[in-house]
């Protein structure tokens, strides 16, 4: 694989076509690519499919501006005390977007199957729930003996993972503080990965703790620093969540919408150049 | 206890109740309640548990208590990152001894919707959706869940969606706590100020009521580790939950 590119936040969105599958990284409000989201919908997108087991404020977002066809998701929520997902639920009810329902689990095992290379793969659990059947994943016997039936999930391979990572290296290794939350098996399962990231920092400082990195550089296509680029979640140990700004967000209107994407940091750098 | 027992402290107090010692403990996202019950478990009763959380935390010390339950200070002070592959693969290999999961609506033999008001393809309300029910509930040794609302339409006859089955072991809501018996959910006891009547008329599902009694009022302990976590009532204002609706009003 190639080396590495260091580009603004507008060319690493910009290599995301229409229609392109994008598995975000992060949880609910919690170290997810949000200026990069936020740039999807400056340049206009459409038709993206989200793979998460746990959006919220990105799917919302992005649903808000009308960039999403289609969605495998485990649990959306804006979380804290803002509840559902406003925008992504009138998109799902009004059949704006297409929803395909998973438990987090078997969106993990979907992903694992793409990063083990096999076409499927077993997930514990959801016997007796009504979501295999919704999606038409099949129960396999087990061929070595056992009585049980275990259900196998198709696999899922996004066309991009997009993470935000506390710091990268200037040949591109990626590292995140606290919980990877489901980062790991997400750039692991693309076909392509970006990085956003808060700074950059001299690759000594990985080669002395290797173990702490979480997408080695050759598995990264490219990356772009951005300061402050979760925000309005939160960024461990940098920063935490702006709960005002995510309020100011769920405001009616194009104009709280306008109103947020011109308040992001992201979009105040590039006021002030 | 003197003062009436707020609805908020009787379900943390009573979801925390559910923790035994000894075992590992999971609370996962959008779990605002359980989170504060096993950090009241943690304070008030004399036993070590492991409580590991969907923010990687594995027994940690936040230095402070975050309004989001998957917020990164709740790893704070842990000295492992346990991430959230970690916890479902620890779930269905069969180590989860007690497990918090969502549910919208629940039916008599424990089993939740968390999918969908009215029909799934047609929604009247969409749900946040399977999340760890489908695969944790199955799978845990025992799962407890938690609703704010307690009345005919979050405890029902029928889901509008079988999101996750295998069975609550527990459910705590405003006025009850309900243990599985028998593969069907039993009440256990109800709120002081409520009673086995307001119970059945509030709950869709028939259920066994054999020995249930009022809720024991919070210890001492209890209610000063509530008092701990959440000096000055931030948490239960946000919850804003109620005994029954014509209280609200």
């Amino acid at each position: 694989m190639s080396q590495t590119s260091f580009v603004p936040l507008s060319e690493l969105a910009g290599r995301v076509a229409d229609g392109s599958s994008l598995a975000l990284g992060g949880s609910f409000l919690h170290r997810g690519p949000f200026a990069f989201v936020r740039e999807l919908i400056r340049q206009g997108r459409r038709r993206l499919e989200i793979i998460k087991q746990s959006p919220g404020y990105d799917i919302d977002i992005l649903c808000r501006a009308g960039a999403v066809a289609r969605t495998r998701a485990g649990i959306v929520a804006m979380e804290g005390n803002f509840g559902l997902a406003p925008y992504y639920r009138r998109a799902v009810e009004t059949g704006q977007i297409v929803l395909e329902e998973h438990a987090c689990a078997s969106l993990t095992a979907g992903l694992r199957a793409a990063a083990f290379g096999v076409p499927f793969q077993p997930c514990g659990g959801l016997h007796g729930s009504a979501l295999p059947g919704l999606n038409g994943w099949q129960a396999l016997p087990d061929p070595y003996g056992s009585d049980e039936l275990t259900y196998v999930i198709p696999r899922i391979a996004p066309d991009f993972a997009v993470i935000h990572a506390n710091e990268v290296s200037e040949q591109g290794d990626a590292r995140v503080f606290g919980t990877s939350h489901w980062d790991r098996i997400m750039t692991r399962a693309a076909k392509r990965v970006l990085v956003i990231a808060e700074k950059r920092v001299p690759v000594e400082a990985f080669r002395q703790r290797p173990e702490l990195t979480l997408v080695p550089h050759f598995m990264v296509e490219a990356v772009a620093v951005v300061p402050q680029g979760a925000w309005p979640g939160s960024c461990w140990p940098h920063y935490e969540v702006d709960y005002p700004a995510v309020e100011a967000y769920l405001a009616d209107g194009d104009e709280a919408l306008q109103a947020h994407l011109d308040h992001a940091p992201e979009a105040r750098e590039v006021a002030r150049v | 206890m003197s003062e009436a027992w707020s609805p908020f402290g009787y379900i943390v107090t009573n979801l925390a109740r559910f923790i035994r010692p000894h075992e590992v403990t999971f609370s996962g996202v959008n779990s605002t309640l359980p989170m504060l019950a096993c950090l009241l478990a943690k304070r008030a009763y004399p036993f070590e548990f492991t409580y590991i959380n969907v923010a990687g935390g594995v027994d940690p010390v936040p230095s402070a208590i975050p309004i989001s339950s998957s917020d990164p200070v709740l790893a704070e002070g842990s000295a492992s990152i346990f991430a959230n592959e970690d916890s479902y693969d620890l779930c269905t290999r069969g180590r989860m001894d007690l497990c918090f999961l969502g549910a919208a609506q629940v039916d008599g033999q424990g089993q939740t919707n968390v999918s969908c008001i009215g029909d799934w393809h047609h929604p009247k309300v969409r749900l946040p959706g399977g999340g760890g029910g489908a695969v944790m509930l199955p799978t845990a040794r025992r799962a407890v869940t938690w609703r704010t609302e307690h009345s005919r339409r979050t405890m029902v006859e029928k889901l509008d969606f079988l999101t996750a089955a295998g069975g609550m072991h527990g459910v705590v809501t405003p006025i009850a706590v309900f243990v599985q018996r028998d593969g069907r959910l039993a009440l256990q006891s109800w709120h002081p100020q409520s009673s086995l009547d307001e119970v059945r008329a509030r709950t869709a599902f028939a259920f066994d009521s054999t020995g249930a009694a009022p809720t024991p009022p919070p210890t001492p302990e209890e209610a000063a580790a509530l008092r701990a976590l959440d000096p000055d009532g931030r948490f239960e204002r946000d919850a804003g939950i109620v005994l029954r609706k014509e209280a609200a009003a």
